[in-house]
């Protein structure tokens, strides 16, 4: 069975919620794991990714229809290449509109990429709101809601999370002391030279790349899973079968 | 099927379609202005009827150049519509083609000489004895000059199925009538239809116009040849999300119903 390309979304139409943080951790996740990975940088007024992570990011614009070939282009080429979209709150609508229109989900899944979105939930109304757009117009893409404990004020409801079908899991985001987010918010800080460096491993900041690193490898995980499922079933039924 | 049909010597002979499976359908598509995009609706047209497996055949009357043949070379003839050979070619083949279905493309500023033309040789008469189904995709123009060429046109297409035909693919265009003039023409036409054509980006028409095939096989990433093509992923989705939209006009006028299109799986038997 080919090796799946997946793409993953960060996104959210608000902003603040620690979408660049997210997308830059996996990123960081990807390099550790020595796999091949590309970022693609949709902030059109801070390039906060692009300016943290130079050699692996690319700057993405919707402005026009050329800036939309450059970035979907790319996005559905099956070349085994991760690709992390941090997606700015402004293009949030727009990027969704275009994928959809473009069919984007159906030919990345039929060309072997799997598109997952990961959705950074918060309280306003208008962030349950996108989430319900996502998980009705683009059912066929994996959306995996993620929770960030550090945003203050964030007062976590059911009905914020409306489950998707067959639903993801959330992902979460522990808080962090106000030193341990100065050290990772820091330019010149690597999260996998870090990982991969003699890293204290009873550190806060390593537990909790740790604990974010071991999200990321369970989404790819049931990524895997759900690939394979199908050929396990097949695989069931014939040994069952067979007695 | 049935022999002798030079019917346009003599009305009568037009009783031997009777016996055949399916009756004749024309579809003139014409427009009084040139560049109102009057061969790109021909393009969806032809689509269309390939992607419902109906046989179809066209004209393109844009003689000796030739848009639509470009596109469609496989079932496009450049003709000469106001020659009496080619009138020929095309009508005395009615019934005798496998092609049930025949999309003319005329040339513009030829669409009243036309109807005049089909009037003079008898198949107007056919249309409304119900011996073949007749068509007119009218694309309207910008301007309300062309809101004229209706009144005139609309005296030989009471038999028709009369489609107007507002096209925004090139958005360069945009309609400034004063909608009471508008519906004045417009309620002189028994019967006639209102057909969108909507806007294509910009990028995505010009990259098919270079390719030059049809607009399915742009969707489908495929070469003149056959042969799998590389054009961008994010034009080839606007477009198959434009034709969408432009077939679903289609369907909602129930073309298919109007050319009396065969099922499927009886057409591809033939």
């Amino acid at each position: 069975m080919p090796r799946q390309t997946p793409v993953f979304i960060v996104c959210s139409p608000r902003a603040g919620v620690g979408k660049t943080l997210v997308a830059r951790l996996l990123i960081e996740y990807f390099k550790t794991e020595r796999q091949p990975v590309v970022g693609f940088d949709a902030n059109p007024d801070n390039f906060a990714m692009a300016d943290q992570l130079p050699a692996d990011t690319a700057i993405a614009s919707l402005l026009d229809v050329r800036g939309e070939m450059a970035l979907f282009d790319q996005l559905v080429s099956a070349d085994g290449t991760v690709k992390v979209v941090d997606l700015s709150a402004g293009l949030f609508d727009r990027f969704f509109a275009v994928a959809q229109d473009i069919g984007f989900v159906r030919e990345a899944r039929q060309s072997g990429v799997v598109p997952v979105a990961l959705y950074l939930v918060d309280a306003d109304p208008r962030s349950s709101q996108g989430y319900r757009v996502l998980r009705d117009r683009l059912r066929q893409m994996t959306l995996v809601p993620v929770v960030n404990t550090a945003i203050p004020g964030l007062r976590f409801r059911a009905d914020n999370l409306p489950t998707a079908p067959g639903g993801e899991p959330p992902l979460d985001i522990p808080r962090l002391t106000p030193l341990v987010r100065g050290v990772i918010a820091r330019p010149s800080f690597s999260v996998s030279g870090y990982m991969s460096g003699q890293a204290d491993e009873t550190t806060e900041l390593f537990g909790w790349i740790r604990h974010m690193f071991v999200q990321f490898r369970e989404i790819e995980l049931r990524m895997l899973l759900a690939n394979l499922s199908p050929s396990i079933d097949a695989e069931l039924r014939r040994i069952v079968n067979g007695r | 099927m049935v022999e002798g049909r030079a019917w346009g010597h003599d009305p009568d002979t037009f009783g031997n379609m009777e016996g055949a499976m399916a009756k004749p359908s024309v579809i003139l598509v014409g427009a009084d202005k040139g560049g109102v995009g009057k061969t790109t609706v021909s393009r969806t047209l032809l689509d269309y009827f390939l992607a419902h497996e109906q046989p179809v055949r066209a004209f393109d009357t844009e003689s000796p150049r030739g848009t639509l043949k470009r596109f469609h070379p496989d079932v496009t003839e450049v003709v000469d519509i106001t020659s009496t050979a080619d009138q020929m070619k095309i009508f005395d083949t009615l019934a005798a083609v496998d092609s049930q279905i025949t999309v003319i493309d005329i040339r513009a500023g030829l669409l009243s000489v036309t109807l005049r033309a089909l009037n003079d040789i008898g198949f107007l008469d056919a249309a409304k004895k119900q011996q073949l189904n007749f068509a007119v995709f009218h694309i309207l123009g910008p301007s309300v000059s062309s809101l004229d060429e209706i009144a005139e046109t609309s005296r030989f297409t009471n038999d028709a199925h009369y489609y107007l035909v507002k096209n925004f693919i090139n958005n360069t265009t945009f309609f400034e009538w004063d909608p009471a003039t508008y519906n004045n023409y417009f309620h002189k036409l028994k019967a006639a239809q209102e057909i969108t054509i909507p806007k294509l980006n910009e990028m995505a028409a010009e990259q098919v116009e270079l390719a030059g095939v049809p607009f399915v096989s742009f969707v489908a990433n495929k070469l003149a040849s056959g042969h799998p093509a590389a054009y961008s992923f994010v034009l080839r989705g606007y477009v198959r999300h434009w034709l969408g939209n432009v077939w679903a006009e289609f369907d909602r006028v129930n073309l298919l119903d109007a050319v009396e299109a065969q099922p499927k799986s009886a057409a591809s038997k033939d």
